[in-house]
Order: structure tokens, then sequence, then C-alpha cells
């Protein structure tokens, strides 16, 4: 149990890493590290916890994202900066960039190089799951961020108060 | 000044200020709402429609009624968030505080000289980022170091290739390719647990996560057709990214990821 939840730290820990480093390179302002930090640590968390046991990535993905939607509001409001300045840096390391490429990839083995027609029925099952994978979670990830404003039927995030 | 002049200033402010903040990475949605704002501050009305490389206003002077449709060429997208921030934040001064056009032009001129972070700490801080998802997809610590310096060969690469005005999808091609090239070598020599971990990583500081989050932002939002075109520009990326994965694992015969 301990060994289960020290990797869950040490992932989630990553994640927020990861988050930080993709918030320089989008040039962020300096104020907002520290919250894409821990946002990107617990979202990390959430996301790990919920694939460790057992549940699709993509609801996976919707929680964490969910998460972040939420959790921005105050920070929005406490730290002066627009969420999204935060929230898509937090997101970065959730996209689906690994099922975007291996979709390709599988495409382009069943294009160029497998001739065995029993491996290219394979690629054709990986190139449709890896792809509408790749959606759905795309689709998780906008919607959860997206969430609080469609439920408090604003355009802005300055006027939840 | 007269008011024909008065027009034609304003009516390029606010075409900059759409275009800076679509080139930086915000939403449609995000863009009109700003503009709307500075709008209101400068009593005038605008209707927008707004695309990848193009922005077509058009603007009516509340008080005057003149009206007029420009139309306007964007430079090319960089990625900035402080640019985004900042200009949110003087829209909504500006609607509060009733700013006047030469305080919204001289803020937008200080929000265009912001400086960015140095190379060098985007190349240690994304090599960081690119170790980081190693870890997440179960590699170890020699495997993080292999992605972590396969990441900065890889945006050394890309760096040196947008300075130099090449094509987008030319430059995420030849860093993909540079990137896994340099990963392909863990997995020759064997280095980690793991070694096919750090070849799969080492590329993701090359997915166009912006432009895939604001494409379903704008399609949830009903801006289509540029979610769509959103949409396309990410695939296109993915497309550079895996044609350059595929060269270097053709070029040192791997077979899977």
């Amino acid at each position: 149990m301990t060994e289960i939840l020290l990797h869950l730290l040490e992932v989630s820990f990553w994640s927020g890493i990861a988050a930080v480093g993709f918030g320089i390179l989008f040039n962020v302002p300096k104020q907002t590290i520290l919250s894409i930090f821990i946002l990107g640590f617990l979202a990390g968390l959430i996301k790990f916890s919920i694939l460790h046991h057992g549940h699709h990535i993509a609801l996976a993905s919707l929680a964490a994202a969910s998460f972040v939607g939420w959790a921005s509001i105050p920070i929005a409001h406490k730290i002066h900066h627009p969420p999204v300045v935060f929230s898509i840096p937090t997101m970065i390391p959730m996209i689906p960039g690994y099922f975007a490429y291996e979709t390709i990839l599988s495409l382009m083995n069943f294009v160029f190089v497998e001739t065995d027609p029993e491996k290219r029925l394979l690629l054709i099952d990986a190139m449709f799951s890896h792809g509408f994978k790749m959606i759905y979670v795309l689709i998780g990830l906008t919607f959860g961020v997206a969430l609080p404003l469609l439920v408090m039927n604003k355009g802005s995030i300055k006027q939840l108060r | 000044m007269s008011d024909s002049e008065k027009f034609a200033k304003t009516a390029h402010l606010l075409l900059e200020i759409a275009s800076l903040l679509m080139v930086s990475g915000a939403n449609t949605s995000r863009i009109q709402r700003s503009i709307n704002r500075f709008a209101a501050a400068l009593n005038f009305t605008v209707h927008t429609w707004i695309h990848q490389k193009t922005i077509i206003m058009t603007l009516t002077d509340e008080s005057s009624k003149v009206s007029d449709t420009r139309v306007f060429n964007l430079p090319p997208h960089a990625i900035n968030f402080k640019t985004i921030s900042e200009i949110s934040k003087a829209s909504w001064k500006a609607q509060r505080e009733d700013w006047d056009i030469d305080k919204i032009t001289t803020e937008i001129e200080r929000i265009k000289s912001l400086d960015k972070y140095p190379n060098i700490v985007v190349l240690i801080a994304v090599s960081f980022a690119v170790a980081g998802f190693c870890n997440i997809f179960k590699g170890d610590y020699l495997n993080m170091t292999v992605a972590f310096v396969s990441a900065f060969t890889g945006l050394c690469v890309s760096q040196q290739v947008h300075k130099r005005h090449y094509n987008l999808y030319v430059r995420i091609f030849l860093a993909s390719l540079t990137a896994s090239l340099v990963a392909s070598l863990g997995i020759v020599f064997d280095i980690g647990a793991n070694p096919q971990t750090a070849l799969a990583t080492s590329i993701l500081f090359l997915i166009p996560g912006v432009p895939l989050i604001n494409s379903f932002t704008d399609l949830l939002e009903n801006n289509i057709l540029n979610g769509l075109a959103r949409f396309a520009v990410g695939l296109m990326i993915v497309l550079a990214i895996a044609t350059g994965l595929f060269l270097a694992m053709s070029i040192f015969s791997i077979n899977r990821v």
C-alpha cells in the first residue's frame, strides 16, 4: 500500500514538473509558476489514482480537468491572472500526445511496412483505438476545465465571485 | 486629431490587440470578449471574424455612427501566455477606468516589449518536463536521463531552425528526428530498464497541446471553423512528429515503441 502511494506521489510530482516546464515554454508570468506546479501535482494525483483503480483514461482526464477548472476560480482571483494562463500548462502533461503519434505511426506502418494481413488488421485496430481515445481524452480535458463556466452560464471567471 | 484619424487609429489598435491575442494562443471567444471590453472603453461597437491568418473587423463609432470594415493579416503564431494575461488585465482596467486611446496604445506597446524567458532556461525546463513524462510512462532514472538529453538536443535544433524562419512543420520534423535519433541510442546501447519509454517520451515536448485544447474549446463554444482549423494545425504537427520518429526508427531498425 505504502509503495503504491509513494509511486503515485512520485509520478504526480513529475507531472507537476512537466506542467511547469511547458509553462516556461509558453512564457507564463513568474507569479503563476507555483500555482502551475501545485495544480499539476494534484491533477496528476487525481488522474493516476483513478487510473490505478482501473477506470478509463478519458474519465480520469475529465475528473482531473474538472478539478483544475474549479480550483482555478479562487486561484485566478488570488493571483490576478486569467485562468487559461495556468490551467493550460497544467493540462499539457495530460494531453494524449502519445496516442496521437501512435495513431500516425500505426498508419505509417500500415501503409509503408506491414504486408502480413493479420498484422495489418491489428494495425487498423490500433489506429482506431488510439485515434478515438485521443479525441475522447481531449473532449474530457476541455469539457472538464470549462465546466465551472458552463454550469454557472458565464463567459469569464472574473464574473464568478 | 480629426475624427477620421481617430477612427483609423482606433481600428488599427483594436485589430492589433486581436492579432496579438490570436498569435499568442488565446481561444476565439476570449479574443472576442477582450476586444469588446476595449471597444466599450473607446465607445465603439465591433463585430469580428477571427481566423488563423486573418481578422476581419467591422467597427462602428457610437458617437458619430461612422462604420468601416478592415481586414488584418496576422504574423506567424508564437505562444506567449504573458501577453494573454496582460492584455486581459488591461481590458478589464480599460473598461472600468474608461481609458482613452493613448493610454491603451501605451499599455499595448509596454506589453509587446515584455521579456521572455532566456533560451537556456526554456531548454532546461522543457528537458525536465520530458524527463517527467518519461517517469510517468514508467521509465527509471537512467531512462529519464536519456529522455532529458534527447529533448535538450531536439529543442536546441528547434530553436536554431526557428531563428532561420523555416516552415513550422519542417522545424517540428527536424526536432522530432533529432530527439528520436538521440533516444534511439538508448535502445541500441540498452540503457536503463525500459529504453523504449525514453524514445516514446523524448518527442513529447513537441506535442501541439495549445492548438488541440483551443481546438476543442472553440468547437465547444460553436466557433466551428476556427476549431477545425486549429485541429488541422494540431494534426499536421503530430504528422511531422510521427514522420521524424518513424524515420529514426527505420534508421536504427527499431520495430515498436
